[in-house]
């Protein structure tokens, strides 16, 4: 199935409705396109299709907010560390603008700084064992998150260390990273959180080649299926 | 026999999929349908097709992973 764009005299690209065989003007596809990534179905309400455009957001923006209510904000996150790649963000990077403050995050806390752009752990990554990270946001997270406290953090100058290993012979039964607190706190409702993001931002991509290419049409074989 | 409100509740508590897969359901069929058509009365009635397919899906899945359990 793929969408039916044709370039008209006056240099503008329309698309052909699958419904009645009207012409839709896709005005500037490739910025309609961008701007549904950004927020879904915005493109098309730039185009004109307000109808679309509201029904795309009054179905994937509430998606993706019920998944971050479920997962209590905690399943959008960017991560690549050995050990803990969320290859679960590749999808929910699909929403666009509310997926953007997690690459913001990551890249902060991974970065010289070792602290997420925000304070208040808003789609920061988790921290792993050992990991060392400013001073200022252990504090933070001693402050606002109830499943760590000071003791969770060991000096290691400039920077605060999150349980570091234990020495030899002793035995640590808390959870070794942060993730590992957030299975433990959320249960199934960090995978039931994880699969509303992601699906929203893949079916935003859908969003995104509607904007791009107008509506998809049926395959040549598909039209002959329904011919009596 | 058992009466129908406990037996849906139990059905719902053991299977969590069917309640956190109906808005799913739904989000999906929306975008599909609006990805297919461009009149809202086709969009109105593809939609409904696509719950009817996505929902018998997700649906024979869940009825199926319940049935294996409950047997195992």
């Amino acid at each position: 199935m793929l969408g039916k764009q044709e370039p008209i005299a006056s240099g503008r690209v329309v698309a052909i409705s699958p419904d009645d065989g009207s012409t839709i003007d896709l005005k500037s596809p490739a910025l309609a396109a961008f701007l549904s990534w950004l927020v879904p179905g915005l493109g098309q309400i730039v185009q004109g299709r307000r109808f679309k455009g509201l029904l795309f957001m009054a179905a994937l923006v509430p998606t993706f907010l019920a998944g971050m209510w479920l997962g209590d904000g905690r399943v959008v996150y960017a991560s690549w560390k050995p050990g803990d790649k969320r290859w679960a963000f590749i999808c929910q990077a699909g929403i666009g603008a509310a997926a953007i403050p997690a690459m913001i995050q990551s890249w902060r806390l991974e970065g010289p700084a070792k602290q997420p752009a925000f304070l208040n752990t808003f789609m920061a990554p988790p921290l792993s064992r050992g990991q060392p990270v400013s001073q200022a946001y252990a504090a933070a997270l001693v402050k606002t998150d109830p499943d760590i406290d000071a003791d969770d953090f060991r000096p290691l100058p400039p920077w605060q260390q999150f349980r570091p290993s234990p020495p030899p012979g002793m035995l640590d039964r808390r959870p070794a990273d942060q993730v590992s607190i957030w299975h433990k706190r959320l249960g199934r409702f960090f995978e039931i959180g994880t699969l509303y993001t992601m699906l929203a931002g893949m079916l935003n991509v859908l969003v995104v080649y509607d904007a791009w290419s107008g509506p998809m049409h049926p395959t040549p074989r598909d039209e002959k299926d329904k011919q009596p | 026999m058992m009466p129908l409100a406990p037996l849906v509740a139990t059905v719902f508590d053991s299977i969590p999929g069917v309640v956190y897969g109906l808005p799913l359901v739904l989000a999906a069929a929306v975008v599909f349908a609006a990805t297919h058509h461009e009149d809202s009365a086709a969009i109105r009635r593809a939609t409904l097709e696509w719950v009817g397919w996505l929902g018998g899906i997700l649906g024979g899945v869940l009825v199926a992973v319940w049935l294996v359990s409950w047997l195992a």
